[in-house]
């Protein structure tokens, strides 16, 4: 099973729309630099009042989050799993492939697996590539802090996938399950900064997953385990019960 | 002591809704026979085959293939037979050599194993030239080789194959029917060949059973159903057994 999810992981890899995510990706580590050259004056004000903090690091952490990474996992995810064994089923790859000692639920779970597995590395090559550009372009770039605020993200954008690839188990059309997920994934991260603009909001935010994933912004100066774990553990049963559920889902379905 | 069969099929039926795709057939299958499923487009074939690798759920009846009974042993079923849909695409970004790797990983057979049995079968099906280009670019001949040597990786007990001949050229079609015949033969691989091409179920297999409109038709011999029906070819006893039926 180890290796035929290797070889699903690595099919996947090497799959069209996964060297788009990537483009998309590249792009988005390239350009943040450049919409960061000039910050609108009131974008810097309201940042300084909703972290209070008005370090560029803090500014340049802010739009890498919520304007790139955060569209990033509302739109990849979406991409890479809401078509999971629909598209195999409409192309005709199903047939065959449905005929092996294998059920339906399990094939799913394996096909989710290696659609967050590629997401994983995407967003993994994602952050590595701007460790290294954004050293040399953003002022006060602290690597560690961002690494370590970007972990938790990571394991949003692989529930965000789970979650696409749930959505595809149940809807089975490949065209509703991408609209939904990519409905459903827009608003939960539209709003997943909502607490730090309201404070009083915050603790009823933290429902929404995507918060979860973006909570390392309140806390960029004392980044330890005690901050990180939490999300990440609370975001890795969530990503396991999406696939689970999502796998439910494709029990009766025909090849 | 009677030998058990390979495939025993008994009063298979399949509604979709208010449409029976296939009605009440019984029929068996010897271990190490091919055997010839016809039938006209539509008459129920790939839904009677589909049902037999639990692809389809069964309405009623029962089916019970190398003694595992369908539905209750589904995977294990799968795990002896290599299935070949009528229908199907392979994956287009995988080259033909990862695809086989890849069912090979589906059978959870030993890398070691894959790789031999891989490499045997592209050789077989004169696939080495182009065993590391994209599927996407092969031709409907060489996809149906590569659909064929998937069906066979696993080194199957029950080979189901709904169609092998179409897309194949004369050359292609003659190996493929000369390879069943050689797995049967040598081999003990029980084959149902599912085919609306008369003459290559009359070149393979020395027992039919014919669908029409869902309904077995006629079972057995093919020399004794063509006495039986006083002709001399398939083709006459198709249209026999078809204008019968019609009757």
């Amino acid at each position: 099973m180890i290796r035929l999810q290797w070889l699903d992981y690595l099919a996947t890899l090497r799959e069209r729309k996964t060297w788009l995510c990537g483009a998309m990706l590249l792009y988005a580590v390239l350009s943040i630099p450049v919409i960061l050259a000039r910050p609108p004056a009131h974008v810097k004000d309201a940042i300084t009042t909703w972290f209070g903090d008005d370090r560029p690091f803090v500014l340049f952490m802010y739009v890498w989050i919520d304007l790139a990474m955060n569209k990033v996992i509302a739109f990849l995810p979406v991409v890479l799993a809401s078509g999971i064994v629909l598209r195999e089923r409409d192309l005709g790859v199903l047939p065959i492939l449905a005929a092996k000692p294998l059920s339906m639920p399990r094939y799913f779970t394996l096909r989710a697996i290696s659609a967050c597995a590629v997401m994983a590395t995407l967003h993994v090559g994602a952050q590595l590539i701007g460790l290294v550009y954004f050293t040399a372009r953003v002022p006060g770039f602290q690597p560690a802090t961002f690494l370590a605020a970007m972990t938790p993200h990571l394991f949003a954008a692989i529930f965000a996938t789970g979650f696409s690839a749930a959505i595809a188990g149940w809807v089975k059309h490949r065209g509703a399950s991408a609209l939904i997920g990519l409905t459903v994934l827009g608003l939960l991260l539209g709003m997943s900064l909502v607490g730090f603009y309201q404070p009083a909001w915050r603790s009823i935010t933290l429902v929404n997953p995507m918060s979860l994933g973006a909570l390392a912004l309140g806390s960029l100066d004392h980044l330890g385990p005690a901050e990180l774990a939490p999300p990440m553990f609370a975001l890795t049963l969530l990503s396991i019960a999406a696939i689970a559920i999502g796998a439910a889902g494709v029990r009766r379905m025909e090849a | 002591m009677t030998t058990p069969h390979a495939i025993d099929v008994s009063g298979l039926t399949k509604q979709f809704g208010k449409m029976t795709a296939v009605d009440g057939v019984t029929f068996s299958v010897e271990p190490g026979e091919v055997f010839g499923f016809m039938g006209h487009n539509g008459a129920g074939k790939t839904t009677t085959l589909r049902m037999l690798l639990g692809l389809t759920p069964i309405t009623s009846g029962t089916a019970r293939v190398l003694g595992r009974e369908v539905g209750r042993e589904t995977l294990e079923i799968r795990r002896v037979a290599g299935y070949l849909p009528a229908n199907y695409t392979l994956p287009p970004d995988m080259t033909a050599r990862q695809f086989l790797h890849y069912v090979g990983a589906m059978f959870a057979l030993p890398r070691g194993v894959v790789t031999e049995r891989a490499e045997a079968l592209l050789q077989r099906f004169d696939l080495v030239r182009d065993a590391d280009r994209a599927l996407r670019g092969f031709s409907t001949g060489m996809m149906q080789k590569v659909g064929l040597a998937q069906a066979l990786i696993n080194e199957p007990r029950v080979l189901l194959l709904d169609e092998p001949t179409s897309g194949l050229d004369p050359l292609g079609r003659h190996e493929l029917l000369e390879l069943l015949r050689a797995l049967a033969r040598d081999q003990g691989v029980t084959v149902v060949f599912s085919s609306h091409i008369l003459s290559d179920v009359e070149a393979l297999c020395r027992r039919v059973a014919v669908l029409h409109r869902a309904r077995l038709v006629a079972f057995g011999d093919v020399d004794h159903l063509k006495a039986q029906h006083g002709v001399r070819t398939m083709d006459d006893l198709y249209l026999a057994l078809v204008r019968k039926e019609a009757a």
